[in-house]
């Protein structure tokens, strides 16, 4: 099963973008930009006729299509893994379902009507865990948290709407789905850890140091949180940046002093940002470069396959981008421009 | 019964403002299975706002129904029309005043029950600072430099919440615990207070609000928290009178909307697959048996006299890919549908293997479980437990008919093996001849299998599928070829030559079509034809000595029946006597159920996965429904 598992990978990782045939694809026209997502296994995102401007839209959105075309790639490489490695990769494929609880609970404060929730969600498939119409039905967001903490998030869901009946502030209420998942990502990653060793600690905590670098810089200078409630909003982290050195960042007083007091090697190489979403973008990059690495050596199956699906997301998201832009009818030196910053979107 | 009846696809057009009659008169029919209208000049989605305020009115009223315990069956007058979209929504209407009623007292009682753990944990507090002798009221001034909190935070959250505290010099210490809540006591420097406040907050933190009464005397303090528990007590007494009421106040009325609800789910329903319309029309697609058309038109000119449109035709090529399945058996076959269902419903147009599964289910079982007595007791226990097992009383009396017969044919009764003689051959004194015809009879099944998929496929119109894949012409050919050389190479027969052309033959046959049909790149289509073509031999080998686990388990059988005499014979009478009877059972219902379950295996995975698909769709006409909403 681990060479099958390998050579799919490898042949899958064919299909990823350069930066060059991403640069292209910005430039092509309809019938080329076809051709390119074709070859890419991505025909099913390119653009319908109805997507054209004035038109009405497309019956799945784009952000929808993305997402089934990553559960698609993740159901064919889980098939192999073992319970554990498949339970992680499973969970990864959650963040699309924390999206759709956001959604849930957004849509019901502001008293929508369940058929445009339902429309809006995005279908799981086969990794689907939630009922959507049972709460989409549900009659107020009281009625909704009691549904979501019976379900299969019950604890972070449970964390979350106690953080929000005190504050009444939606950001409370996505903050703490946000930190929830990736605490228990990074608990379905340690059994990996000790078994996958440091080719899939590698990966993890290139995506967990960023994550919480990120937040730790957004909450605290752009949102002028104190200190102890930005430590407490980060994620668990055994790697570089380690409970007690987050604590040591989230007391400093500038963006500057954070980066100076990063431990080597984020210290060199975050030196020259000047924002927040500068230090994203060379973060993204690193971890990209380290997934590449992944891919390239003879790392376990389970780092490879994970490797695969961080780049493979990476390059939809940059896709996305120019899709948009195409449907815009922007120029193709704004897309370009936006293919470069599109990196400092966040998770 | 071998194959779904023949459909006809409908369009039927009615005015959009009789649409919910035309569906609960089709409901009514009852073999009309709705789908989505083709039509492209029907731009309109006639009856969204109609499916939406069902489905709002429908969760609603289950979920009131669930407090008054109103779901028994449901009678629907013949004659009753369904509700127009104003009704509807007018009902949806009431059902929400009701249902936000039903949430307010819902939402109470949790606040009550937070207010009473609160209560205990104040209780608690009191109780462990007492004996200390500290003065509470100074403990928590608001001069004082130190500030006290006492509250509840999520068990979760306790070890950051102290990481987080210790940056602003606060300390924390836990002092009780309910459910997954724990209560702490957290205290720290007043000038820090505000940083350590939003943290908490977003931590979960309840505080725990200290009444003066609380801060005096202890006589006092005691007395506050008895007189909060009767007044909560008080307060959920009320919020129950409302729930206890709700049935008598509103009963009726809940059991009439049920009424209205199941009149217009037809048209619900029918809208969730998609009902287009133009202008005052309204167009509602699906599938009808093909003998059934002349009763559809009598119905529609009796329900509308003329104010309709409908056409019909026979499924295209696409369309009868997606049309559903509806195969109607015979009582006797009903009872073993459900095995094959949890496989999967058959395409239309697909072999249905309910009839074969049954027959060669039925002669696994009996060879691998072959007893006259346990045969016997097997059925007349079903017999016996008819009323209580429903259908599957008939599956158990079925496998006891056929394990009586196999027991007469191998000459066992409750394991022995001397008192009547075989009538054709006993496992245990010839297990080589029984091996050898368990694995003839899985090539058998085998090839039966292929010749089914081959059937399917063509009738499908795959032809290149039916003639080139592993699993037809091409496969079986592989598949005689391998079993004619191997058996000329062990000398039972003498074919060696055409043997190995037919296998050679159908696996480069095979080979070719993989790697032209697959899409991908050549890397991969080369990798996959590698592997595809290895991967049918093999498995095709094991599927075949798979069957070799029949006269295992036939000998099995045997060998458990020689273990209880072996151990009955050490003992007394008395203990022989239980031994034995004890055994029986143990053999009935532990080799029983693992013989049952060999057998579904063999079907399944050596059977169905060849050729049976099982994706397809079940026929499912619109109804009036007489259960619950």
């Amino acid at each position: 099963m681990s060479a099958y598992l390998n050579t799919r990978v490898s042949l899958l990782s064919a299909h990823l973008w350069t930066d060059r045939a991403l640069e292209e694809l910005a430039g092509a026209s309809d019938e080329g930009m076809a051709d390119m997502l074709s070859r890419h296994g991505l025909a099913q995102l390119t653009p319908n006729p109805e997507d054209r401007p004035g038109q009405s839209p497309a019956p799945h959105s784009l952000e929808q299509r993305i997402v089934t075309q990553l559960l698609d790639e993740t159901r064919l490489l889980i098939r192999p893994l073992s319970s554990e490695a498949r339970a992680f990769l499973t969970y990864w494929t959650a963040r699309f379902e924390m999206t759709n609880v956001k959604t849930l609970i957004r849509s019901k404060m502001a008293d929508e009507r369940p058929a445009a929730i339902l429309s809006r969600l995005t279908p799981m498939g086969a990794f689907g865990r939630l009922d959507h119409q049972e709460l989409a039905l549900a009659e107020d967001v009281a009625e909704l948290f009691r549904r979501l903490e019976a379900g299969p998030y019950a604890g972070i869901v449970r964390h979350a709407r106690r953080a929000f009946e005190q504050s009444q502030d939606p950001f409370h209420l996505d903050a703490a789905l946000d930190r929830g998942y990736y605490d228990g990502l990074t608990q379905r990653a340690r059994p990996l850890e000790k078994t996958a060793g440091d080719a899939f600690r590698a990966l993890m905590a290139h995506l967990i140091d960023r994550i919480n670098l990120v937040w730790l810089l957004r909450y605290r200078f752009n949102y002028r949180l104190p200190p102890a409630q930005v430590y407490y909003l980060l994620v668990n982290s055994r790697y570089s940046l380690t409970g007690p050195r987050l604590q040591e960042l989230a007391a400093l007083d500038s963006l500057e002093a954070v980066l100076l007091a990063l431990p080597p090697p984020w210290k060199e190489r975050l030196s020259d940002s000047a924002d927040i979403a500068a230090i994203f973008a060379t973060m993204e990059q690193f971890a990209a470069q380290e997934a590449r690495r992944q891919l390239r050596n003879h790392a376990p199956e389970i780092a490879r396959a994970f490797a695969y699906l961080i780049l493979r997301e990476r390059d939809l998201r940059s896709i996305r981008s120019v899709l948009r832009g195409h449907h815009l009818g922007l120029d193709v030196a704004d897309i370009r421009l936006a293919l470069r910053r599109n990196a400092s979107e966040l998770h | 019964m071998l194959r779904a009846e023949p459909l006809l696809r409908v369009d039927l057009m009615v005015l959009a403002s009789e649409m919910q009659d035309a569906a609960l008169a089709l409901a009514r029919y009852g073999e009309f299975n709705p789908v989505s209208c083709s039509q492209e000049a029907l731009t309109d989605t006639p009856a969204a706002a109609y499916r939406d305020a069902w489905l709002e009115a429908d969760s609603r009223l289950s979920k009131l129904l669930e407090q008054c315990g109103d779901t028994g069956p449901l009678e629907v007058p013949m004659e009753a029309e369904a509700p127009t979209l104003d009704d509807l929504q007018e009902l949806n209407r009431w059902l929400k005043d009701i249902w936000t009623a039903c949430l307010a007292c819902h939402e109470s009682s949790s606040q009550t029950a937070e207010a009473h753990a609160r209560l205990d944990a104040l209780a608690d507090t009191l109780a462990t600072l007492e004996p200390l002798n500290v003065d509470i009221q100074r403990l928590f001034h608001p001069n004082s430099l130190l500030a006290i909190q006492i509250g509840s935070l999520p068990a979760a959250a306790v070890r950051r919440v102290t990481e987080a505290l210790s940056m602003t010099g606060h300390v924390i210490s836990r002092f009780g615990q309910a459910g997954d809540q724990v209560f702490v006591v957290i205290a720290g420097p007043r000038a820090r207070h505000d940083e350590a406040s939003g943290m908490l907050v977003q931590a979960g933190w309840h505080e725990l609000p200290i009444p003066e009464e609380l801060r005096t005397d202890p006589q006092q303090a005691r007395a506050w928290l008895l007189n909060e528990r009767t007044r909560l007590n008080e307060q959920a007494k009320d919020q129950c009178r409302y729930l206890d009421a709700l049935r008598e106040r509103h009963g009726a009325r809940l059991h009439e909307a049920r009424v209205r609800l199941a009149l217009a789910r037809p048209l619900a329903e029918a809208a969730t697959q998609g009902i287009s319309g133009k202008g005052g029309l309204a167009a509602l697609s699906g599938w009808i048996p093909q003998h059934q058309l002349s009763a559809l038109r009598a119905m529609l000119n009796d329900r509308f006299h003329g104010r309709y449109w409908l056409a019909q035709r026979e499924p295209t090529a696409i369309e009868a890919a997606e049309a559903p399945s509806l195969v109607r058996y015979p009582a006797w076959l009903k009872p073993f549908v459900p095995l094959v269902r949890s496989y999967g419903v058959p395409r239309y147009g697909e072999f249905d293997p309910t009839l074969p599964f049954v027959l060669i289910y039925l002669l696994l079982f009996g060879a691998m479980f072959g007893d006259v007595g346990h045969g016997a007791a097997i059925l007349l226990l079903s017999m016996a437990g008819r009323r209580r097992l429903g259908t599957l009383a008939w599956i158990g009396m079925a496998a006891g008919a056929v394990s009586m017969l196999f027991g007469l044919l191998y000459g066992s009764i409750f394991g022995y093996e001397d008192i009547i003689a075989p009538l054709w051959l006993s496992p245990l004194h010839d297990p080589v001849r029984m091996l050898s015809l368990a694995v003839g009879f899985g090539a058998a099944f085998l090839g039966f299998t292929m010749l089914i998929n081959v059937y399917n496929q063509w009738t499908a119109g795959r032809t290149g599928e039916a003639l080139f894949e592993s699993s037809g012409v091409a496969g079986l050919m592989f598949y005689l070829g391998a079993i004619l050389t191997l058996a000329s190479l062990s000398g039972q027969a003498t074919a060696s030559l055409p043997g190995a052309l037919m296998l050679i033959a159908g696996m480069a046959t095979m080979a070719a079509y993989k790697l032209l049909t697959s899409e991908a790149g050549l890397g991969e289509r080369l990798l996959v034809t590698l592997i595809e073509t290895v991967e049918t031999a093999t498995s095709l080998f094991s599927n075949t000595l798979s069957f070799m686990r029949v006269a295992a388990f036939s000998l099995n059988h045997v060998a458990l029946a020689l273990a209880v005499f072996t151990l009955a014979n050490g003992l007394d009478a008395a203990g022989q006597g239980i031994t034995l009877v004890l055994g029986n059972i143990i053999i009935i219902v532990l080799e029983g159920a693992i013989v049952a379950i060999q057998a579904l295996r063999l079907m399944y995975y050596e059977g169905f996965s060849r050729f049976y698909h099982g994706d397809g769709r079940e026929f499912r006409p619109l109804r009036v429904s007489t259960g619950r909403p």
